[in-house]
């Protein structure tokens, strides 16, 4: 980031650490309008955000408020910024007032915290003191390294946590990082008795009405789906591969699918060899050269009496998933893809706590599938 | 006594007598940090009675006390510092204007009979000037060791009356630690019971006087809904967590110099003597005490030491299966690097330019203690209560907490997706006092989703108001004759012969080493062990 300090008060009043409970409750007086009532504090969970840049900070607490309307909750926003010298970690205090009902207010908290050069490992230190017990606890891990590859900072971080987020979409070695992610799922999610924790990827969460339409397009096939289909083809916009890949683990799981060998050429395609009980199938990851940075298009070659056809999903508008059969034997299926903004995944994710078992086992066999490139 | 008129609810409200409030080390830490200030917002509240002073009496703890021409007006000033600095409301210039009249200061030694005699003279001469009727309540604001040279000097002089007089009564309040063991604590006891009857004597644990204390008997017994469910049969286990951000010695923030150490006192005491014997014990017979048959204070003392009566006794094996202590390393608070235990000592010597005792030079000295124990009775059978206290932790926060029982596992409970948390009712003592409750509740929406909500009560947000100081509250009970909140002898003995074994035990022992944490987390992984392999966690904080 930079060689001077940032300002801190973009992000709410500068202040001292031991001093930020104080400073709260003096701005939530001061929003005060009426002293007659109790006062409210809104908050479901704690929040815990860490960045290594401060254009991200700043989006995240723009948006801040609009995760809060969805789901309350006092925020931590932590900034560790490696390449920066300074002595001490600088804090700012937020409260925020919203109307509730004619007479009523709710008060939101903030806190941001940056933390330059070696200072990044403290930061665990200053959480604990800022956490509000009893609340559940999310680590919401906004940074481009994969959670299994960021070391000691994370565990830190997320030692009260019940949901790690992360977000694998820029994901800088997309292999790497899904190869390690399996096990790390395996190894965070077991805990000590009496506690309990999950781990999210906010982009599973976007494949969500892929996998809703994907399985209404193989319900015609039944059981024998797997034995069927002979090829599939997720197609991405640049920089959405883990999201693609993720989508095809779960087809391929969905499918009954064995990888066997798989094959990758930078930049444009990763294939894979699968065993589907008799036969062989082939799974492509193919990159477009420009789009959006999601899944386009989800192809399924298969067999059905005798004849080839095919079926392809793709986004026919900006908020419209559709299915186009080859043989057009039916009218084409559509789905509409809710408009979701940042803060509208995060906010959903945080009330979202249940292991999802089926993202467990996609992980799994993405970890397979990048094994088997890596070699 | 007399009644308060003003009280409607039926309870017993005892009002303040008139008196002077004699507070010996009157211009030390304890007295410019919460007596003064206590006794100031007790003023600016109109709690106090009308006839009422302070004398303090000691050798002035700084060089500019020694060298005062007007004491009065040297402790004045020290007494607005303090206000000014500590006191929950603000210092109003005409208050205090009233009130600073009534404050004086008698420079003496406590060993010295001379002194006391110029402190008689001074007193009746407070007693002329404002209609006081020669009551007195001596608060023992001074070390240990010194109890029993200021109650004889005191009962030499002629200044205790006698425990039935009413008019010019005389009481003493003895500040903790009452005795580092069971021998001392008898000791101390006894001294003091060779000028005061025990109806004269008020021990202050001033964590009793905190209001979320007090309202536990009111939450326990006024309310309807809690004491069918207070019971092995409801209850899973009860934490009592008391954490201190503060190590031994605190620092200039801006310097990183020493400011204040607390080593003196606590190297060789520990966080056992320091907090357990009495502020987490007395604490924990108020959440597991049967319900008094009245208000009256030794009806309630009585159903208190009941349950120190009933906490099972620890053998060694016991202590060492259910008791973990802890010393702090080297850590962050608040984002600034912070010496461990062993250098705070060490260090503290070296600034006093003594050598360190042997004893000290790798102190083993404990910051922080977790235990598991249980009280044998038929209300708390099977039911542990695990209770944690610890210096550098990363926050100060004491709360009492009950988790109740899981609900069967059907409906809810069966296999879900998300494990139902448990109800919590936690009892928060401080830094904000107040209670809150958490409970499953579905989230708004199609699907059937389970979250914890947490329905809290602040005292300062629901009464519109600070609550008062505990110093406060225990002050004008002392004044008003009510011994409720204050310890009996045969508490404090019952809570040292408790603790005894587990001192005794790692007396023996003579580790070289305790197990570590640094500052700024919460506790030794040792504690977190214990509680672990009963398939329960400490509570997040």
């Amino acid at each position: 980031m930079s060689d001077s300090a940032p300002q801190m008060d973009f992000f709410g009043v500068p202040v001292e650490l031991r001093h930020v409970e104080k400073e709260l409750t003096r701005q939530i007086l001061s929003l005060r309008t009426d002293d007659t009532g109790p006062l409210q504090k809104v908050r479901m969970s704690n929040l815990v955000v860490y960045t290594t840049s401060m254009e991200t900070a700043r989006k995240i607490a723009e948006q801040a408020p609009l995760v809060e309307a969805a789901h309350p909750a006092r925020v931590i926003l932590l900034i560790g910024d490696r390449q920066a010298k300074g002595d001490k970690i600088l804090a700012a205090a937020c409260a925020r007032s919203h109307p509730l009902g004619r007479t009523q207010q709710a008060f939101w908290e903030q806190v941001t915290l940056y933390a330059p050069g070696a200072l990044i490992e403290r930061l665990p230190f200053a959480v604990r003191s800022l956490i509000i017990g009893d609340l559940p606890i999310n680590l919401l891990w906004e940074t481009p390294t994969p959670p299994p590859l960021a070391g000691p900072l994370l565990a830190e971080l997320s030692e009260n946590a019940q949901q790690i987020i992360y977000d694998s979409l820029d994901w800088p070695d997309p292999v790497r990082g899904v190869a390690a992610t399996g096990s790390w799922l395996e190894q965070t999610e077991r805990t000590e008795a009496g506690q309990w924790r999950v781990a999210s990827d906010l982009n599973w969460r976007r494949l969500k009405f892929w996998r809703r339409l994907t399985s209404q397009a193989l319900e015609p096939l039944g059981e024998t789906a797997g034995q069927l289909i002979n090829e599939v083809i997720v197609e991405h916009g640049p920089a959405a591969v883990v999201q693609a890949w993720l989508l095809a683990a779960w087809i391929a799981r969905r499918l009954g699918w064995r990888p066997l060998g798989g094959s990758i050429q930078q930049g444009v395609e990763m294939a894979w060899r699968c065993a589907t009980g008799k036969n062989e199938a082939t799974l492509r990851v193919r990159r477009l050269a420009e789009g959006p940075p999601e899944v386009r298009v989800v192809n399924l070659t298969h067999h059905l009496d005798g004849q080839e056809n095919w079926l392809n999903l793709f986004i026919e508008s900006e908020q419209r998933l559709a299915i186009e059969l080859g043989s057009g034997g039916f009218e084409p299926r559509t789905l509409t893809l809710p408009a979701l903004s940042a803060a509208e995944v995060v906010s959903r994710q945080l009330s979202d706590r249940e292991h999802d078992p089926v993202f467990r086992e996609s992980m799994t066999l993405a970890q397979s599938l990048a094994r088997m490139v890596l070699r | 006594m007399p009644l308060d008129p003003a009280q409607t609810s039926g309870l017993k409200a005892l009002l303040p007598q008139p008196c002077v409030l004699v507070i010996f080390g009157g211009d030390g830490d304890l007295s410019w940090r919460k007596l003064l200030p206590a006794v100031y917002n007790l003023n600016m509240d109109g709690a106090l009675p009308s006839h009422f002073a302070v004398v303090c009496f000691g050798i002035a703890s700084t060089e500019e006390g020694r060298n005062a021409a007007d004491p009065d007006e040297y402790l004045r000033s020290r007494a607005r510092d303090g206000i000014q600095k500590f006191s929950r409301q603000t210092l109003v210039e005409n208050h205090w204007a009233d009130f600073s009249r009534s404050l004086f200061y008698v420079p003496g030694s406590f060993n010295d009979a001379a002194a006391y005699q110029k402190l008689k003279s001074k007193l009746a001469a407070v007693d002329a000037q404002f209609g006081i009727p020669g009551s007195r309540v001596y608060y023992l604001a001074v070390p240990p060791q010194l109890v029993d040279m200021c109650v004889a000097r005191l009962r030499d002089a002629h200044m205790v009356s006698d425990p039935a007089e009413q008019n010019a009564f005389t009481r003493v309040i003895v500040e903790k630690p009452i005795g580092r063991d069971l021998e001392t604590a008898r000791e101390i006891i006894h001294s003091v019971d060779q000028a005061f009857a025990e109806s004269q004597t008020y021990r202050i644990d001033h964590y009793l006087g905190k209001e979320t204390v007090q309202n536990l008997m009111v939450l326990r017994f006024a309310n309807s809904i809690f004491e069918p469910l207070w019971n092995q049969k409801y209850i899973d286990h009860v934490q009592i967590t008391v954490a201190e951000e503060e190590g031994v010695t605190q620092y200039d923030h801006k310097s990183g110099e020493p400011i204040a150490s607390r080593v003196g006192y606590y190297e060789g005491a520990g966080s056992l003597r320091d907090m357990v014997q009495n502020h987490i014990l007395q604490v924990l017979c108020t959440v597991a005490m049967e319900p008094p048959y009245s208000l009256d204070a030794d009806v309630v003392r009585d159903a208190k030491v009941n349950v120190l009566h009933c906490l099972r006794p620890m053998t060694p094996d016991d202590v060492r299966k259910n008791v973990v202590r802890g010393q702090y390393i080297e850590g962050d608070e608040f984002g600034e690097r912070v010496p461990g235990y062993r250098h705070e000592v060490r260090d503290f010597f070296r600034r006093a330019s003594k050598p360190v005792p042997p004893e000290s030079v790798n102190s083993t000295t404990e910051s922080y203690v977790a235990i598991r124990l249980f009280v044998d009775n038929w209300r708390w059978s099977g039911v542990p209560f695990y209770i944690r206290t610890g210096k550098r932790m990363p926050k100060r926060c004491s709360e009492v907490a009950i988790q109740f029982r899981e609900v069967p596992q059907v409906l809810f409970n069966y296999q879900p997706d998300v494990p139902l948390e448990p109800c919590v009712l936690t009892i928060k003592v401080q830094p904000e006092e107040g209670l809150s409750m958490r409970i499953a509740s579905k989230l708004p929406g199609p699907k059937v989703r389970i979250y914890p909500v947490k329905m809290e009560f602040n005292y300062a947000a629901g009464f519109g108001m600070t609550s008062p100081e505990a110093y406060e509250r225990l002050i004008l009970d002392v004044m008003a004759g009510d011994a409720t909140l204050f310890m009996r002898r045969d508490a404090v003995e019952t809570a040292w012969q408790w603790v005894m074994p587990i001192l005794e035990t790692w007396s023996r022992e003579r580790v070289l080493n305790l197990p570590e944490y640094q500052c700024g987390t919460w506790g030794p992984v040792e504690a977190d062990r214990l509680i672990h392999q009963d398939g329960r966690t400490w509570r997040t904080l």
